[in-house]
């Protein structure tokens, strides 16, 4: 037993040592794949253990989840490969642009929090389509509500699988079709055996693993460029300020990447200043894209779905303050790996890097040991394992619940919705991955068209249907309608595009409706469309508006 | 008026105490949240000015000479280096195009600068450079290491560059044998606007004071604004709280 133990140290450690030669991508990296691996098989062993026993348990995890529990959850929910991998990208590729990201998808939890949580929690419905249907008494406006869900979810994981598929090619270097196939394979298997319950167990586990993973390289980087390390969220400013005035190369080679090129930069103003015309980004841009991810927050059936598992609206309130805290922890953070890859990628002879995988380059670059490399790189993956559970579940809720249960087979058993869920959560995984494979834009782009497609649908039929009773059946019919037009007009010019087809006032069009943040439009033109309308039709029925006074205002 | 028995709510006209206290307090919270966030944003778009780089200067002053072709030997090492500060800005490489206009313009004015008996020498020198940069497998390939050093060798002291400054490092990476017999016009046409589309910025008081070692527009927005999030949402649920024990409508499970 010794004789193999010591082997196996031995082989690990030839292992170990043959991965430590840097190289940004290629080699198959076996530290990494170890600590990816296990903790991949602790996130199942977790998900095992507390498996979902029926259908309360698989979408809203028995109801007995602390606040801060909670709120770790809400986190790790929300902190997806956009938030891990995607934000520093956005950055790292367009500099002051990418914090309309880091504000937006902080921003919209005050909305989210002071209009709707502990109000979502009192009207007690499991899912958004739920909520939808009740609330206008519409089988039609359930149907509907639960395939945008879908289809946000779906939009939503694309971009999670591209961030899986993208680490799963940097530790195993494999090619990007094999990586995402593998890792939605292990993501959708994960899922499957786990259902919410054992998600929001996992999701407290995930929430550690990626904070920890992400922030050891932030102190390592600060520490060893000579920045103020103790806490990197401030010592990073300095790094912004000499990018902008430039960093001279030292006569004497001192503080080097891993490739030996010194840490030094020519001024690069663009990369703080605001709109900088070199990033191609506009004013206009930074507002809407802003305001789009606010309300899609405030809007995503997924985080909206957190609130049902706290046992009162109270706990549903300070859940979203704790969750947003431990948000903030790694927003505040994600800069940093933008800054300091800026740097460290300054020689041209680095080449073209991939923006979504600029986190785990940089602390390459930053000669950070291959294992805390790897533990980032793993951290990346739980991010969007995280995500990807929970947006399944929302999926699949949305279909076996207010599809499948409520429209299509309303004397199905909670056997047969269990069934039906899982299938819809392969459905889901199998069409995600195909989209993945495309590779259609950066991750956080992906990742923010689902937030203003959420923002043009769900989140004013929320907004109008808790603060307002006069919001009727056919107002929000006419305001889904109006937010889906809008989302398909962008749509349809982002696919042309894609696709290199131009259509009629495309510049125009793809500028002021860009798939990242029609919801600028969509959102206020779905709210006054269905206020009008609501105001020229029949009442909205005394149940409903009893049942929001005494239950859901009181 | 409204009667109580109607059941119908609506944001902006609270029936109870409750929602007239939560509506007070979402209408100044949003206020404030909105102000914070888009207010700062528009106040940094109207105060900002196009401030150009320094490097924008130098090219400014000597481009009308550079553009006729009468350009002083100190002229052209100035547009050089003008144009290498362009070049070795990360952000030139989702911009292939401008690249290109670029390096034709270093090339081209490098070639003039090089003296004539030694100008075939310079073009075998770089072609063969250019060779051994895309047949390399590592970055530490000693001919490789080499044959840059001796193009960095070489041009650094006609440009008035210390041969381990970033310049000078930069040089061998962006200048190509096949651009440098002329500097053509339709290049000459786009330059300019190459020019000023990566060396002038919007800066402003906002941009150019410092806070924590952030400029303190990023400060603002990248740290301030999150820490003022929580702070609200904590506000939020604190006083909501105080409001439902004051008025006895705490919630049941």
């Amino acid at each position: 037993m010794k004789k193999i133990t010591f082997l196996i140290l031995l082989l690990l450690a030839t292992f170990l040592s043959a991965s430590n030669a840097t190289a940004l991508e290629g080699s198959f990296k076996v530290g990494p794949a170890i600590i990816l691996i296990s903790i991949l098989v602790l996130f199942v062993m977790v998900g095992l253990f507390f498996r979902a026993k029926d259908t309360t348990d698989y979408y809203a995890a028995g109801r007995g989840v602390s606040r801060v529990g909670s709120g770790m959850a809400i986190a790790s929910n929300w902190m997806s490969a956009a938030s891990f991998l995607g934000m520093a990208a956005l950055m790292y590729g367009s500099g002051y642009h990418g914090l309309a990201f880091v504000v937006g998808w902080t921003g919209g939890y005050v909305l989210l929090l002071i209009l709707m949580a502990g109000q979502i929690r009192k009207y007690g419905k499991y899912t958004a389509p739920d909520f939808i249907g009740d609330r206008y008494y519409s089988s039609a406006l359930r149907a509907t509500s639960a395939v945008v869900a879908i289809l946000i979810s779906i939009s939503y994981c694309v971009g999670q699988f591209g961030g899986i598929g993208l680490m799963f090619k940097w530790v195993m270097g494999i090619d990007y079709l094999w990586a995402v196939i593998i890792g939605s394979s292990v993501v959708l298997t994960y899922t499957l055996i786990s259902g919410m319950l054992g998600v929001t167990k996992n999701m407290q586990i995930q929430y550690v693993i990626i904070i920890i993973s992400f922030l050891i390289p932030l102190f390592i980087l600060t520490y060893k460029f000579d920045y103020f390390w103790v806490v990197p969220q401030i010592g990073y400013g300095a790094v912004v300020t000499d990018i902008v005035q430039g960093i001279p190369a030292p006569e004497t080679t001192s503080l080097v990447n891993s490739f030996g090129h010194n840490f030094a930069i020519l001024p690069s103003p663009e990369y703080a200043m605001p709109w900088d015309p070199a990033t191609g980004k506009t004013f206009f841009q930074w507002m809407a894209i802003t305001f789009s991810l606010m309300v899609g927050t405030a809007g995503l059936p997924h985080v909206i779905q957190r609130f049902y598992v706290v046992p009162k609206a109270r706990d549903a309130r300070w859940s979203v303050v704790w969750g947003l805290f431990f948000i903030c922890i790694l927003y505040w953070s994600a800069p940093v790996f933008s800054a300091f890859g800026k740097i460290l990628s300054a020689d041209p002879e680095i080449g073209i890097l991939a923006k979504d995988a600029i986190v785990v380059y940089t602390a390459q670059l930053g000669d950070i040991n291959p294992l805390i490399v790897g533990l980032l790189a793993a951290g990346g993956v739980s991010a969007a394992f995280s995500t990807v559970s929970g947006l399944l579940v929302a999926g699949s809720s949305a279909f076996s619940h207010d599809l499948y249960f409520k429209v299509i087979n309303p004397k199905a058993d909670p056997k047969t919705q269990l069934r039906m869920a899982r299938l819809a959560t392969v459905l889901m995984a199998i069409i995600v991955m195909c989209l993945a494979m495309l590779k259609l834009a950066l991750i956080g782009q992906l990742v923010a068209l689902a937030f203003s497609l959420a923002g043009c649908t769900i989140f004013p039929l929320f907004l109008l249907g808790i603060w307002w009773s006069g919001s009727n059946k056919k107002g929000a019919i006419a305001g889904l309608s109006a937010g889906l037009l809008v989302t398909a007009i962008s749509l349809t010019y982002f696919v042309a595009g894609k696709a290199g087809a131009t259509l009629p006032f495309h510049s125009f069009v793809s500028y002021w409706l860009g798939a990242w943040y029609f919801a600028w439009i969509g959102a206020p033109l779905a709210i006054i469309t269905n206020i009008v309308v609501s105001n020229m039709t029949k009442e909205t029925p005394i149940e409903i508006r009893k049942f929001l006074v005494e239950q859901v205002h009181t | 008026m409204e009667k109580k028995n109607d059941y119908r709510i609506s944001f902006f006209k609270p029936t109870t105490a409750l929602s007239r206290t939560n509506r007070n307090l979402v209408i100044l919270l949003v206020i404030i949240w909105a102000v914070a966030i888009f207010g700062f944003q528009i106040l940094l778009r109207v105060m900002q000015k196009p401030v150009p780089e320094s490097s924008m200067k130098t090219f400014e002053k000597v481009w009308s000479n550079i553009e006729q072709g009468i350009a002083t030997q100190e002229e052209k090492v100035d547009f050089t280096n003008s144009v290498l500060s362009v070049l070795g800005k990360s952000v030139l490489i989702s911009d292939p195009a401008s690249r290109l206009v670029l390096i034709n313009a270093v090339s081209s004015t490098i070639y003039g600068l090089i003296p004539e008996e030694a100008k075939e020498t310079f073009l075998t020198e770089v072609a063969n450079f250019e060779k051994k940069k895309e047949n390399i497998q590592s970055l530490q390939d000693n001919d490789y290491l080499k044959a840059k050093a001796n193009i960095i060798n070489r041009l650094a002291p006609l440009l008035n560059l210390e041969p381990y400054s970033l310049k000078a490092k930069l040089l061998p990476l962006v200048i190509s044998a096949s651009e440098m017999e002329i500097f053509k016009p339709d290049n000459k046409e786009k330059l300019p606007d190459i020019m000023k589309l990566y060396l002038v910025h919007n800066r402003s008081i906002l941009t150019d004071t410092n806070f924590l070692g952030f400029p303190f527009h990023y400060f603002y927005t990248a740290i301030f604004l999150l820490i003022m999030f929580v702070v609200l949402c904590w506000i939020y649920c604190f006083l909501i709280d105080r409001v439902h024990s004051k008025l006895g409508t705490d919630e049941k499970s």
